[in-house]
């Protein structure tokens, strides 16, 4: 397991490219910044400046090399490479409200962004007027669209919103693609048709991943809770309740284990056992190095305030690798849509994972 | 008293707990019983009644400590931190997060 600090400021979000030489990410401001590692180290060898807001989402096509991101300017750009220049193209969201998340699908024809305007934006590129256009996903999202995942066959779109669901849509564009073929999640697939819709949680939903197959969905929400819905299990969901705080980011590592990440800054391995549709706890990703201290409990905690009239904050330093929430956990895509890879890896198969936090550090882990 | 008594009425309690009333009245008659089972309770004996819930149990314990908390008697404070206490171990912060985000009170 390796670890960089690049930033004082937090990591907002970040993309690799596809040999994993290269990292974007946001640095909490307008700006996407493009580190290439050099041996052990990692140096600054592009900075985008077109965003006039926040850069909330970032996703870098790994056929195609070009970047997506999105921000709170209600504005998406793809970037393409144009000898060493990374030349923005405007794409019109017609969104009124910040975009919040974006992410290429599989053939890399067509991104979602997902925005506080309460829809999803799904642009693709018009040949006869070269240019993005997009159509819009509405019904029946109530608020914003925190997240997004495709399903394999680049129809399919995973969406957590912060009206508690997670939801799957068809993306289907005819102008870009052929009919899909039936899928477990259903046959009659128009664009905009709901194909799946959570009512399990009480919290806003983080973060959002189909499995490497599609058949299963998993998701994590505000209310400290893991879900999954398996559509060979006719959609049925599993959930858990997990004794940590939220988790902001998940990602399926096998087509049974998940790996996720929040506000208590170490990952977390989570197993489904299919036969019984239940989800369990796999352990911590990293151990502090110390013996955990609990910290005080309510009663001390009253008690302090009682004697001194000031909060005692618990002086046990952060021990765990990341000092504040991780942000994102992004699988390494090795072995997704036919291509073939010299390191294992994919969400069928993860060996090595990234994930960045608010402390301005990036962590490569190794799953063994 | 024996400690039975008390461990039963402790899972009674729970167990009928008005999960979708509207009633307020219902609900308030159910955080008094609840307030008075947890009240009878021996310190040395709270652990164990922990330890006999389930994760959805420790949930609904958690919901009620924090409604008690909300409504305090004259010594109810000091006994519900001991079950406060115990309850965290076996929920973890994630049940405290729970009855924050909770639309179903109790």
């Amino acid at each position: 397991m390796a670890y960089h600090s690049f930033l004082l400021e937090p990591i907002s979000c970040h993309a690799w490219n596809k040999d994993r030489t290269q990292i974007a990410l946001c640095p909490n401001n307008h700006e996407v910044h493009i580190y290439r590692k050099d041996g052990a180290k990692w140096s600054k060898v592009h900075e985008l400046k077109e965003h006039n807001g926040q850069v909330t989402g970032i996703d870098w096509a790994p056929e195609s090399n070009r970047l997506v991101t999105c921000g709170t300017d209600r504005n998406a750009y793809v970037w393409t490479l144009k000898g060493n220049v990374w030349k923005p193209t405007l794409v019109i969201l017609r969104i009124n409200r910040a975009a919040r998340c974006v992410k290429w699908s599989p053939k890399e024809n067509k991104f979602a962004v997902g925005s506080g305007s309460r829809l999803i934006s799904i642009c693709y590129f018009e040949q006869e007027n070269d240019w993005w256009v997009c159509k819009h996903i509405k019904k029946p999202i109530r608020s914003t669209v925190l997240s997004l995942d495709w399903h394999p066959n680049n129809v399919l779109l995973a969406a957590g919103s912060c009206d508690f669901k997670c939801r799957i849509f068809s993306a289907y564009i005819k102008e870009v693609e052929e009919r899909p073929s039936p899928t477990p999640w259903g046959s009659k697939m128009p664009f905009g048709e709901l194909m799946f819709e959570s009512s399990s949680s009480c919290g806003w939903v983080h973060s959002i991943c189909f499995s490497a197959s599609g058949a299963r969905v998993a998701w994590v929400s505000h209310d400290s809770t893991l879900c999954l819905a398996d559509a060979n299990k006719k959609m049925g969901v599993a959930s858990l309740c997990t004794e940590t705080l939220p988790l902001l980011a998940v990602t399926f590592i096998t087509e049974n284990s998940l790996v996720a990440a929040g506000h208590d800054c170490y990952p977390m391995l989570f197993t489904y056992e299919e036969s019984q549709g239940a989800l369990t706890f796999g352990g911590k990703l990293d151990v502090p190095k110390q013996s955990s201290q609990r910290g005080l409990t309510a009663r001390e905690r009253f008690q302090n305030l009682d004697k001194k009239a000031s909060s005692d904050t618990a002086n046990a330093t952060l021990d765990t690798l990341h000092k504040n929430s991780i942000r994102r956990v992004l699988g390494r895509r090795g072995g997704v849509g036919g291509q073939i890879s010299v390191l294992a890896g994919g969400k069928a198969n993860c060996s090595q994972f990234c994930t960045t936090g608010m402390d301005g550090g990036m962590s490569i882990w190794d799953v063994k | 008293r024996r400690t039975g008594d008390a461990l039963r009425a402790f899972h009674a309690a729970l167990r009928s707990s008005p999960g979708n009333a509207k009633s307020q009245a219902m609900k308030e008659q159910a955080q008094g019983t609840m307030l008075k089972v947890l009240t009878s309770f021996k310190s040395s004996e709270i652990e164990q009644a922990v330890n006999s819930l389930d994760r959805n149990g420790v949930d609904l314990l958690m919901k009620y400590i924090y409604k008690g908390f909300e409504k305090p008697t004259e010594n109810s404070s000091a006994i519900l931190l001991q079950w406060h206490e115990k309850a965290l171990a076996a929920g973890g912060l994630g049940s405290i997060v729970r009855v924050l985000t909770a639309r179903k009170t109790v």
